[in-house]
């Protein structure tokens, strides 16, 4: 494996040549990176809102956004300013420390998560060697903001909905848990750089798809599932619970909670690309497409255009997904709660099991293939 | 034993049809993504009505003869019909004449019964106003006549599904010589000689 670029490296050792001493050039590197992902996951929601939209109106032969900015690209922007500028309301009988408090649990973990997303061999702010647990880890704290947010609100209408986010939220924790176990399984790490890197070197043919294609579909369910996306988006039903946990919320509070979901949904789609569809990995290995053309794999000009390729190619696989996600949204209507607790429970849960044994089974008899 | 493998084929199965209805939902879906979008900015440009659009309508003070048959046709008798009997000319002479477009239901009853035609029905239908009782037209309101879209500099004229030739749905952007579907009156008369 080519070591590819270290920005990290490069720019503590350009600080200390300039004579800072090394604990210095490490703090002023530490924030970079993270603003950088905080900026970008900020993006990729303004986007993703926009892509919603336009795939929605599409779907429904309309037009969409079309006059705020070029193509409606700054209809997103006008939403983020109007919910900024709105009245922060606190109803009169809630519980307002809870009410605060529930839409930032719920977005801080989001956020948080973004930590173990890897761009490329060296584009992640932090290789754990437990990435993936981290992430099951920090999306089972959201169910207690969105509970906090529904019991807070004093109404009926966010107390199910809460409820029914947290019944949710557990529920398909288990089956998600399971798919990536199996994942881990073949591995033999939960760290996403790990699994991305088992991946590769045989370009699209070794992404986990093809070995995990019950775990992937189970992931993917599971995921939406997670983001309260459309097929499952019954704690905020519309039509019979107003907007579940989201109803005395307005102003910036109930931004917090749309941020949250949307920031959910691309870090869900970039993980499902991490996971199951080769991270940063081209569908062509770099490494034959260098040798085709003469290149060593240590060209400067080579390892400038993988790394650009790799950011591309991980958004390319998000983006796949997350127009998936619309296109589904337009397609499946939204099944009973007896339903998606009969899915998650009786259902995919099995399924995942039955996957992970198999996995299992199958890296003691091929191991070669699946990982041993 | 046998029974729970059947139970557990028959699940399957039903997975996997479930699966391939959602795949062709989502090819339906897919396929609606390249279709054109068929909305009419509104504001900027309108449809042309149909000839048997029924809108507001308009009526004709100088031909009604204060027979009262539109008040009987109506469903709920809601045109109001103000005359006094003149002597001299022993016929009935109209003063008022109104209607209540807030509580009318553009039935058109009205406009077919009518004796003398003096009720007809016009293509307006943007009739929203600040207060529901300015939707309570008198006779001289009745009597006006509303813009038409073909005439508006400031709307783009957009043909309805009636008008426009066999097999088109769009409206946008078809040449103005495009002859609609199907045979027109004078191609009919035509026909039957």
């Amino acid at each position: 494996m080519n070591p590819g670029i270290d920005l990290q490296g490069t720019f503590i050792k350009s600080l200390m040549d300039l004579g800072l001493p090394s604990g210095t050039a490490k703090a002023i590197w530490m924030p970079v990176p993270m603003m950088l992902m905080i900026i970008g996951a900020t993006v990729g929601v303004l986007v993703t809102t926009w892509l919603e939209r336009k795939i929605s109106a599409a779907a429904q032969q309309r037009i969409g956004p079309e006059y705020i900015g070029p193509a409606g690209l700054l209809a997103p922007v006008a939403d983020g300013l109007k919910l900024v500028f709105k009245e922060d309301v606190v109803p009169a009988k809630s519980d307002s420390l809870l009410f605060t408090l529930g839409p930032i649990i719920v977005v801080i973990p989001v956020f948080l998560s973004f930590l173990i997303v890897p761009f490329g061999q060296h584009l992640i702010i932090t290789d754990v060697s437990m990435g993936v647990f981290l992430w099951i880890a920090l999306s089972s704290v959201q169910p207690i903001g969105l509970l906090m947010a529904g019991y807070a609100s004093n109404n009926k209408y966010s107390l199910l909905g809460g409820l029914r986010a947290a019944a949710q939220s557990i529920s398909y924790e288990i089956p998600l848990a399971l798919a990536v176990l199996a994942i881990a399984m073949m591995s033999n790490s939960l760290s996403t750089v790990d699994i991305v890197n088992q991946q590769s070197g045989y370009g699209i043919l070794g992404w986990n798809v093809w070995r995990q294609p019950v775990g992937f579909i189970i992931f993917w369910i599971a995921a939406l599932a997670e983001c309260e996306r459309l097929p499952f988006d019954l704690p905020e039903a519309e039509e019979e619970l107003v907007a579940g946990y989201q109803t005395e919320y307005a102003g910036m509070k109930f931004g917090l909670f749309y941020l949250g979901s949307y920031v959910n949904l691309v870090l869900s789609a970039l993980l499902v690309a991490i996971l199951y569809l080769g991270g940063w990995d081209f569908p062509i290995p770099i490494s034959l497409i260098a040798s085709w053309l003469g290149v060593s794999e240590t060209n400067p000009v080579l390892q400038i255009v993988d790394a650009s390729l790799g950011i591309t190619m991980t958004i390319l696989k998000a983006y796949f997904l997350i127009f998936l996600a619309i296109l589904l949204r337009w397609t499946v209507p939204r099944v009973r709660i007896d339903q998606l607790l009969d899915l998650g429970w009786k259902f995919l849960l099995p399924v995942g099991l039955v996957n992970l044994l198999l996995t299992a089974a199958l890296k003691l008899a091929f191991p070669f293939a699946f990982g041993g | 034993m046998l029974k729970f493998l059947k139970q557990v084929g028959d699940y399957a199965k039903e997975t996997v049809q479930a699966g391939r209805y959602i795949g062709q939902g989502l090819a339906v879906t897919f396929d609606h993504m390249q279709r054109r979008p068929i909305t009419v900015q509104y504001p900027y440009e309108k449809l042309i009505l149909g000839e048997r659009f029924r809108g507001r309508i308009h009526f004709e003070f100088d031909k009604c003869i204060a027979c009262e048959v539109c008040v009987r046709v109506c469903p709920i008798n809601l045109p109001v019909v103000d005359w006094e009997f003149d002597k001299a000319s022993k016929k009935k002479k109209l003063n008022h004449y109104s209607i209540d477009f807030g509580v009318c239901i553009f039935c058109g009853n009205c406009v077919e019964y009518c004796p003398t035609n003096c009720l007809s029905m016009t293509e307006e239908y943007e009739l929203s106003t600040y207060d529901r009782h300015e939707l309570n037209y008198d006779s001289v309101a009745l009597g006006r006549l509303p813009y038409k879209v073909t005439n508006d500099p400031m709307v783009t004229p957009l043909r309805e599904l009636v008008y426009l030739p066999k097999g088109v749905m769009d409206p946008h952007d078809l040449p103005a010589d495009a002859p609609r579907a199907g045979a027109r009156p004078e191609d009919l008369v035509q026909y039957e000689k």
